[in-house]
């Protein structure tokens, strides 16, 4: 995928590896000795692109095991390419991603270990984690229709609808930028064609849409009146109706008749060069075990493991069929659905 | 033997130069080396789709935001260097102040102030975030304007005005051309950083090309054709440079050194009036209200117990948010300096090599903090550091990213600054025998400290907000304020990012503040 390979351009950077230490040398005084880690034993080092009350759930983990959790936050691609570069270096054991074409990319890219554990594969659902489980859904997310419970009556009923004339102007959709905008597109063009995903695309940049680059804040949009439609994550809803069971919105599952809701996962993996591997699957087995309701929970989503009963905000909406078949196809999908959602001029 | 040492020492003086260059624009040349495979497939289906568009979008932008900077950052430069009124001193501390408030979290706090006037629809507009950016960018232009006027000569101004030059003939013939260069220089940061925007252009949903060069990685994983395009964009940022180059050139005049310095006119009743208002609006716009947005947010969390949700709590992150802040300043503005020193008067090809070192600034925040990783790791590799020590998560690490994304604010506030420094003192230490190295510490450090001081504060306040370099690269458990703040900001927990964003805008008015005393204390000195 990625022509950009980091360790071809040798003679280059060997040179500037030499300028860069003589230049260290010179002023590299301000700084101290640090973290280049404790020796391995009980520790396990987390890269997470997911960082919505983690802090609480690896706490948990180390209280239970003993075994000290050490993570760095911050965004999915930035984390894997810090991950590409450091190669066997890495001190990440596991990386963790907030949804799945990000954790498929770094399948993609050889970074990712294949992890035989019988727990880890009676836990999670086989559509839910790779074919060479080289990584794990740890939580699904499933991205709905949300209507005004004040103004609408006839919800839409699939994506399709979304795009019907009479939600002109009403419509609030999350822009092309965001991952689960592509990953929603990537999972229609593996469930209805790449023609037909391209037609519901274009009716719905023809409703003009507004787009806000936050599944909250269209929420709340939809409050203000200034969308009575919109496509958001199941669990922002389940966090604002925790804080005000009267928030006016309601949730339509789409797709009941046909494929089902588009899900999405979070997912987490243990890493090719782990250093702490033992600690890694150790981990790995508690989040898909154990900690599943905990996980979860933090972020009132859906947990990986169907048989773990949801947060209690999250049954209120009522069972669904979600779009399990396409999980896996969500990275592989990604660039064409960018490239769909360029050609229509979706913002 | 005298030629011959003058050689050596010119060897000396090349060897700096291209050892720093090469030290902090590695990580960005790193990248551009995917263009050796050019990704034409992603280029053309660019072209047919969204490139257009982000052009034109970003050009308009670009123009409208430096336009605007410089006029507002001009004008209350010379409101506050030629009038004395009431609150002067606080006033032109309090203008620099916008400063400290970081894009993205001024950018949101504008789309949902602003939203409540024009609607959720109508707040997304490329006019409304040419403001947003213009009211916190203008203090680039305001500061180094501020010290050009605060150089420009009494006598000159004198002479202006009894060869019958009002006030305001005064000003545009003779110290708005004076001032040329520094006011340049302001707005060259106001468009690298316009450039480089992606939290602000990306909330008011206006889609420049740093923003494609996220939307072509984050959404395709294809790191080589971003950098492509970032690099391109790069090229775009050198070429105005090149630009602002041939409008300081012929604004190279400075006070002689015995004429004394530019005394403020004490205004009628009425003049304080219109000074005053004009001083509030803008205050109010760019200060005021977001700061007050700010502490209601605040308040609003600590009543729902949401404010301090992280680990180790706001004196954590707000000593490592200092502890960064000051080696980064420090290394950038002593390399940025030698650097300033080194390039002056060696011609034009130093300086153009010198130009290649702010290549970090002239890119997306997101790709420099890769190519660091990259650079990083590559040193990492080679297992050359003692203890299998590495440098990727290291304090080191860190602060030499930081020094790659930021060094272009030290080297080109000090290049601008050195330019004013009177050359006939610069030329008689030399022919009196000074070494160059001599010359620079008595004569030309000195001479340029108002820059430098200057320079300094911006690089302050920069550190101190940066976001994704601090992100990829900080060691385990060294979190900061912004990065505080990005936790809550990308999950849409607002008031939960306003306790942190609060310190940090603090701490950043208390640096400018404390520099601007410095800058005042100097200019008393000389006069």
């Amino acid at each position: 995928m990625s022509k950009f390979n980091f360790r071809s351009s040798k003679i280059g950077t060997s040179l500037i590896a030499a300028t860069l230490l003589v230049g260290l040398a010179a002023c590299g005084s301000s700084s101290e000795d640090s973290s280049t880690g404790e020796e391995s034993g009980g520790q396990v080092t987390v890269y997470t692109g997911r960082h919505y009350g983690i802090e609480t759930v690896f706490d948990e983990f180390t209280a239970e095991t003993g075994i000290e959790v050490r993570f760095t936050t911050g965004s999915d691609p930035e984390l894997r390419a810090r991950l590409e570069a450091e190669g066997e270096n890495t001190p990440a054991d596991i990386i963790m991603t907030a949804d799945a074409a990000n954790i498929a990319l770094s399948a993609e890219a050889g970074l990712l270990a294949s992890i035989d554990s019988d727990v880890l594969t009676e836990a999670i659902p086989e559509d839910l984690r790779a074919a060479d489980n080289s990584w794990f859904a740890l939580s699904r997310r499933l991205r709905v229709i949300m209507t005004s419970s004040e103004r609408v009556t006839d919800a839409p009923q699939t994506y399709a609808e979304v795009g019907d004339p009479k939600w002109k102007g009403k419509l609030c959709l999350r822009p092309s930028t965001h991952p689960y905008t592509q990953s929603l597109v990537a999972g229609l063009i593996n469930t209805l064609g790449e023609d037909d995903t391209r037609t519901i695309v274009d009716s719905w940049v023809a409703n003009d849409p507004l787009y806000i680059n936050s599944d909250t804040d269209i929420l709340k949009a939809i409050q203000a009146g200034d969308c009575d439609v919109a496509l958001a994550n199941s669990y922002y809803l389940g966090r604002l109706l925790s804080d005000d069971a009267e928030f006016p919105v309601n949730l339509t599952w789409p797709e009941q008749a046909g494929a089902g809701a588009h899900l999405n996962i979070s997912a987490a993996a243990v890493t090719a060069n782990a250093p702490n591997r033992s600690a890694a699957v150790a981990l790995l087995e508690w989040l898909a075990t154990k900690g599943q309701k905990s996980f979860s929970d933090a972020n009132n989503e859906f947990p990986a493991d169907p048989r773990v009963e949801p947060k209690a905000v999250l049954v209120g909406f009522g069972t669904f069929t979600a779009d399990t078949k396409s999980v896996r196809e969500l990275g592989r999908l990604n660039p064409q659905a960018v490239e769909l959602l360029s050609a229509a001029g979706y913002e | 033997m005298r030629p011959m040492r003058l050689k050596l020492g010119d060897m000396f003086g090349w060897a700096t130069i291209l050892g720093i260059v090469a030290l902090v624009a590695s990580p960005v040349l790193v990248l551009a080396w995917s263009w050796r495979d050019p990704s034409g497939d992603v280029w053309a289906e660019l072209w047919r789709t969204r490139l257009p568009g982000m052009i034109s979008t970003t050009a308009i932008l670009l123009i409208a935001v430096v336009g605007g900077t410089v006029v507002l950052g001009t004008s209350l430069a010379w409101l506050v260097s030629a009038f004395h009124f009431p609150g002067r001193r606080v006033v032109g501390w309090l203008l620099v102040t916008p400063l400290a408030i970081p894009g993205y979290i001024g950018g949101f706090v504008w789309l949902d102030t602003l939203s409540n006037v024009v609607g959720a629809r109508g707040v997304r507009s490329l006019w409304l975030c040419a403001l947003v950016l213009i009211v916190s960018l203008y203090p680039y232009v305001f500061l180094f304007a501020r010290a050009a006027f605060a150089d420009q000569g009494a006598d000159t101004l004198a002479a202006a005005r009894s060869l019958g030059l009002g006030s305001w003939g005064a000003f545009f013939q003779v110290s708005l051309p004076m001032a040329r260069p520094a006011i340049a220089a302001g707005a060259a940061l106001v468009a690298m950083e316009t450039l480089t925007d992606i939290g602000t252009v990306r909330l008011f949903n206006v889609s420049t090309l740093s923003d494609g060069v996220m939307r072509v990685w984050f959404g395709t994983g294809d790191l080589g054709a971003a950098t492509e395009l970032a690099s391109a964009l790069t090229g775009a940022a050198l070429l105005l440079i090149a630009c602002e180059r041939l409008l300081r050139r012929g604004g190279r005049q400075s006070r002689a050194s015995a004429e004394k310095v530019m005394s403020p006119r004490t205004l009628t009743v009425f003049g304080n009036a219109v000074v005053l208002s004009v001083v509030v609006v803008v205050l109010t716009i760019a200060v005021v209200i977001p700061v007050a947005r700010l502490i209601n947010w605040s308040i609003e969390s600590n009543r729902a117990g949401t404010a301090l949700t992280v680990a180790g709590g706001i004196r954590h992150h707000a000593g490592n948010t200092l502890m960064l802040m000051a080696a980064a300043t420090v290394t950038a503005i002593v390399i940025g300096t030698i650097l300033a020193l080194v390039v002056a008067h060696r011609g034009r090809l130093a300086r153009l090599a010198g130009r290649v070192s702010t290549v970090g600034y002239a890119m997306p925040g997101p790709v420099v903090a890769v190519g660091a990783v990259v650079m990083l790791a590559a040193v990492d590799r080679r297992d050359v550091l003692p203890d299998s020590f590495l440098l990727v998560g290291s304090v080191i690490g860190l602060v030499y990213a930081l020094v790659v994304r930021f060094i272009a604010v030290g080297y080109q506030g000090v290049e601008a600054s050195l330019e004013r420094v009177p050359q006939p003192a610069v030329e008689s230490a030399r022919v009196l025998g000074a070494g160059r190295m001599r010359t620079a510490f008595t004569i030309e450090v000195p001479a340029a400290r108002f820059g430098i001081l200057a320079a300094t504060a911006l690089l302050a306040v920069d550190i101190t907000k940066e976001l994704p370099i601090t992100l990829l690269l900080r060691p385990f458990g060294v979190d900061t304020l912004s990065v505080w703040v990005w936790q809550a900001t990308s999950e849409s927990l607002w008031a939960q990012a306003a306790v942190p964003s609060l310190v940090m805008v603090f701490m950043g008015m208390f640096s400018v503040g404390l520099l601007l005393v410095a800058l005042e204390r100097g200019a008393e000195l000389v006069s």
